[in-house]
């Protein structure tokens, strides 16, 4: 792998969104009040729920505040590097795919990271440092294995969070569409908001192995809380390890089927 | 007469155009159904864990299920929306096209969300049956002289989200930037009209900054009158601002367009 050469052509495209970005002043600024809105009222809610009611499932409304914030971190990091594949079916419609196709550099980077979303980026520094400060206040024992073991699982729901984004560029290729699929896929992730144990099956289980939402984002904070057996964080790891290869697998596969008809 | 079936040929063709992406239709259906799902599980799961099924934020859980069975229907009918893109299309020039043919752009584009929500109406009987299925909730029928202010307030609702369509749309006569604004809008409105709960929950002071604005005339006040939680004197309050901001936008739309297509010079044509 020539990494070298892969980070200067990212922080290249990087560096043309920031560029984008503050040529569209207004409408980014209005974005980013949205988001913080959005995640305001949100917190609010919790916090009104947190003095009501003590208990929600068989999590603390503290605990319930944890989920939400990991999911809130998950969600917008996977849209600050994964923010191009929402444009996939026009290059797929287009025949602009071709040309990735032909260049010295792996398509599917291309595909998956052709449009990091600085807005995101921006968001995600005082959301996270918020996300901190919340966490202090809250009633919760948070050792340092846990956060340890959490960490390793974060990187675990980014490599899942890669593996989704994978499979809606396949879908891309087969179908020429993707925006139905990748909305589809924001409203479930948005679904583990609340830990996905919540969900009636089959849902519940549909989160956790088919869209594995619940293994991005609700095993990692159940294992912040320190609730999570060690049992369940292994198989967490290699069911994203299996995953992301069958991903990959799909992609070298969908590539084959790619029929360029556009161009 | 010849008008009428003018507008009926047109509102049959908006419906089959909005059925020509079959899978984009059934992915959009599948997501407003998984929004009501979770907004029905969470506060089923906050009901049951509390001690003997007590009242949290003013509502009792049949009152809580009936308002998320509310809210759910009022977001598919109002605020589901075929003319988002209307800025865009007033941009790049698209609409250029609607304006060379003898009929109203603002009767097409009523024909077009007229289609756009008889369609979601049909996929929703369906999901509603099936969402009530899964939680089989106690749901709460209000009087008959009520359930008709319901439909008209409804009605209102979607009239007054129209001209907002609108509003946002002339935006893209003077500007390409217009996802800004309405994402902005979106945001608000998404708490205003209460999906995941109810405006009420929140402090005071939100609250009567959300009531200066249109915002709860989309869909909150709505379920509150079905609710019957509006004394008489509320619901003739209420009735008059729903008035007063379909009138006031309603102008405000009608004006802007005029002046928008006066500088419209159809760039991109």
């Amino acid at each position: 792998m020539q990494y070298h050469t892969y980070w200067k052509v990212w922080k290249t495209i990087a560096t043309n969104a920031l560029q984008e970005t503050f040529i569209n002043r207004g409408s980014n600024i209005l974005f980013l009040i949205s988001k913080s809105i959005r995640l305001l009222f949100m917190l609010l809610f919790l916090w009104i729920l947190r003095s009501t009611v003590k208990t929600i499932g068989d999590y603390t409304s503290d605990q319930m505040v944890v989920f939400f914030l990991v999911y809130q971190f998950v969600d917008t990091f996977a849209q600050i590097l994964y923010r191009g594949v929402y444009l996939f079916s026009h290059l797929v419609r287009t025949g602009d795919f071709d040309s990735m196709l032909i260049k010295p550099i792996s398509p599917l980077f291309r595909a998956l990271t052709g449009k990091p979303d600085i807005n995101d980026a921006v968001f995600l520094i005082p959301s996270t440092a918020l996300s901190i400060w919340i966490l202090t206040q809250l009633s919760l024992t948070i050792t340092l294995q846990s956060s340890l073991l959490f960490l390793v699982l974060l990187s675990n729901s980014l490599l899942l969070a890669t593996a989704l984004h994978i499979l809606v560029l396949v879908v891309g290729i087969l179908t020429t569409e993707v925006d139905g699929v990748i909305w589809l896929y924001r409203d479930l992730s948005r679904m583990a908001q609340f830990p996905v144990s919540v969900y009636i099956q089959p849902l519940r289980s549909i989160l956790y192995f088919v869209v594995p939402v619940g293994i991005m984002m609700t095993i990692p904070a159940e294992t912040l809380l320190g609730v999570s057996s060690p049992a369940v964080i292994m198989f967490s790891c290699l069911f994203g390890i299996v995953f992301f290869l069958g991903s990959l697998k799909l992609w070298h596969w969908s590539l084959k089927k790619y029929q360029s008809a556009s161009s | 007469m010849l008008n009428l079936i003018k507008y009926v040929v047109l509102l049959k063709m908006c419906w089959q155009d909005g059925l020509v992406y079959r899978m984009s239709v059934f992915m959009w259906r599948v997501r407003r159904f998984l929004a009501a799902l979770m907004s029905l599980t969470i506060w089923v799961t906050i009901y049951q864990s509390s001690s003997s099924g007590a009242a949290h934020f003013g509502y009792a859980q049949a009152d809580m299920i009936s308002y998320i069975f509310l809210i759910s229907i009022l977001q598919n009918l109002v605020m589901a929306t075929a003319i988002q893109g209307l800025a865009q299309d007033v941009y790049t020039g698209a609409i250029s096209n609607q304006l060379l043919k003898p009929i109203s752009l603002t009767a097409y584009l009523a024909m077009q969300e007229l289609a756009d929500k008889l369609k979601n109406i049909s996929a929703m009987v369906f999901e509603f049956i099936a969402l009530f299925l899964l939680f089989k909730p106690e749901l709460l029928v209000p009087s008959s002289s009520t359930l008709v202010i319901f439909v008209l307030w409804a009605l209102g609702a979607v009239i007054l989200n129209f001209c907002i369509s609108l509003l946002f749309g002339s935006l893209g006569f003077w500007s390409p930037e217009t996802w800004g604004p309405r994402f902005l809008f979106y945001t608000l409105m998404q708490f205003a009209a209460g999906q995941l709960f109810p405006l009420d929950v929140l402090p005071q002071l939100f609250q009567k900054v959300m009531y200066a604005t249109p915002l709860p005339y989309l869909s909150f006040v709505q379920t509150q009158l079905f609710l019957e939680k509006l004394s008489p004197d509320e619901v003739v309050r209420h009735s008059y601002t729903l008035l007063f901001w379909i009138g006031i936008l309603g102008l405000a739309a009608r004006t802007i367009w005029k002046k928008g297509l006066r500088d419209y010079d159809a760039a991109g044509r």
